[in-house]
């Protein structure tokens, strides 16, 4: 089923460093690489962020690739699509359907790699963040921004309650799968719309309760965290400053080589 | 529908969150107004938000045999209104797009733009629409969610051909590209997501239709009639 990459967050060995020099390389990789004019420096921010989720991260390479490979299929159809709308240049290829003539030219084709490269780069980074920083620890830099206090509390609230739940779903989804629940189609749909409702009311009575039992603890609509200090060490630092200098001087050299 | 990371270029990017922002905000003023007042409404919300994830992350057989998931901000507009729909959404997309990494951070704005807000204001308008024109309550339910759908797909279209127009015939050439090729998913899911919906709240009413009425979703009389068809 669906593969909450929280989980493989919590024990992460890169969970003890800190949140803002995380934030800072992903936001500085998703920056720069959506607003690169060549595929080389999203590439290139790709591999350096995989390279750091697998080897620092300790995570597992194929289990990385199977995740990766998850937004294949939109990214694949609109990059194809891209491709052949785009962009001006020497036809590659071309065909006719039903009268209607459609082809590929090195202008599209360029387009649709940059933009393939450009979403592989992105993902890199949030997968990155996904599975090294647990939302637990993302908690403090949401309280550091000024968002009213009722928005933050819904998230943790939500954040908690979404693993409750899940837990709830899977559990009745096996007891639906193994008495055939989702034979055909029919029945998938019926037994959808079940599960569905038992979770709703599940929702609903656990929302009463957790109100009537935080009230019962002086809950005043505030839930206060511990959060650990954790400096940033040298040797993180000279790695992340390596880093983006190499890739603003990749991103530099390949800005004239534009195609807008 | 989500749009991943990096997919839209520089202009366009920032300017759907210059979209989104403001309602947000309103979105979020409102929120603030409606807990201040029922402060037993904060921990429901949050529970309503996990249930949009649970829901969208599960999958849904779909009629060509991939699986797809259903979205569940249909049903959050019709329960809490658009503004607080937005909201809850936003949540959603964000916890999205770190756990699972669907969609992006970049273009999260765009996201929001097609699945927080613009569908589901259809599923609302439409949904109190029919109310008022006395429809049966699940048609409208049904109505709601599928045209919720199809808005989201469609305005995602139009999100892509904007930010890549074709070299020949323009944005609108593109959009027609990129409106074929989804339409091949998004039709048929549209259905399944609207019917699934209807079947939700019909299970719903039979077990706690209280809930319902307290939230103003429906009317005592609606539910009267509804249960006496049922019996």
């Amino acid at each position: 089923m669906t593969n909450i990459l929280d989980d493989y967050a919590l024990v992460s060995p890169l969970r003890y460093r800190n949140n803002w020099l995380k934030i800072a390389i992903v936001g500085f990789g998703v920056l720069v690489g959506v607003s690169s004019q060549s595929f080389i420096p999203p590439f290139a921010i790709a591999l350096c962020m995989s390279f750091t989720t697998v080897h620092f991260g300790k995570t597992s390479l194929k289990f990385y690739l199977t995740i990766l490979s998850a937004p294949a299929v939109f990214v694949l159809l609109s990059v194809i699509i891209i491709a052949f709308f785009f962009g001006s240049g020497t036809e590659i290829f071309g065909f006719n359907i039903f009268s209607y003539h459609l082809g590929v030219n090195t202008g599209g084709l360029e387009m649709a790699l940059l933009v393939f490269s450009r979403t592989l780069s992105g993902m890199s980074c949030l997968f990155f963040l996904a599975l090294t920083t647990p939302m637990v620890e993302l908690f403090s830099v949401l309280k550091a921004t000024k968002l009213p206090d009722s928005f933050i509390e819904i998230s943790m609230m939500m954040y908690r309650y979404i693993f409750v739940f899940l837990e709830v779903a899977w559990g009745i989804k096996y007891a639906q799968t193994v008495r055939l629940g989702y034979k055909d189609w029919r029945t998938s749909l019926t037994s959808l719309a079940m599960l569905s409702t038992t979770l709703f009311i599940r929702s609903w009575e656990q929302g009463e309760k957790i109100f009537i039992s935080m009230s019962a603890r002086c809950y005043d609509g505030k839930l206060i965290f511990f959060e650990e200090k954790r400096p940033i060490r040298a040797n993180e630092l000279v790695l992340t400053c390596t880093y983006f200098a190499v890739v603003l001087a990749l991103w530099y050299l390949t800005r004239i080589n534009s195609i807008f | 529908m989500h749009i991943f990371e990096g997919f839209l270029p520089s202009p366009w990017w920032q300017l759907w969150f210059v979209f989104s922002i403001p309602v947000i905000f309103f979105g979020m003023y409102r929120l603030n107004k409606l807990v201040s007042e029922k402060r037993e409404l904060l921990p429901l919300l949050a529970v309503a938000g996990a249930f949009i994830f649970v829901l969208s992350s599960l999958k849904m057989p779909s009629v060509t045999g991939s699986s797809s998931h259903p979205t569940g901000t249909g049903m959050a507009a019709i329960l809490f209104g658009p503004a607080i729909a937005a909201v809850l959404s936003l949540i959603v997309l964000l916890y999205q797009a770190i756990f699972l990494a669907h969609g992006g951070l970049t273009t999260l704005g765009a996201n929001v733009a097609s699945m927080g807000i613009i569908g589901p204001v259809f599923a609302y308008v439409i949904y109190k629409a029919g109310m008022k024109a006395n429809i049966n309550f699940y048609v409208v339910v049904f109505l709601a969610t599928a045209f919720a759908d199809w808005a989201t797909y469609v305005v995602t279209a139009t999100q892509l051909a904007l930010a890549f127009p074709a070299e020949v015939g323009g944005v609108a050439a593109s959009l027609k590209g990129f409106l074929l090729v989804f339409a091949t998913t998004q039709v048929p899911l549209a259905i399944m997501e609207g019917a699934l919906t209807a079947l939700i709240f019909k299970y719903v009413i039979q077990v706690k239709s209280d809930a319902l009425v307290e939230l103003n979703v429906i009317t005592e009389s609606v539910l009267n009639k509804l249960k006496g068809a049922g019996q």
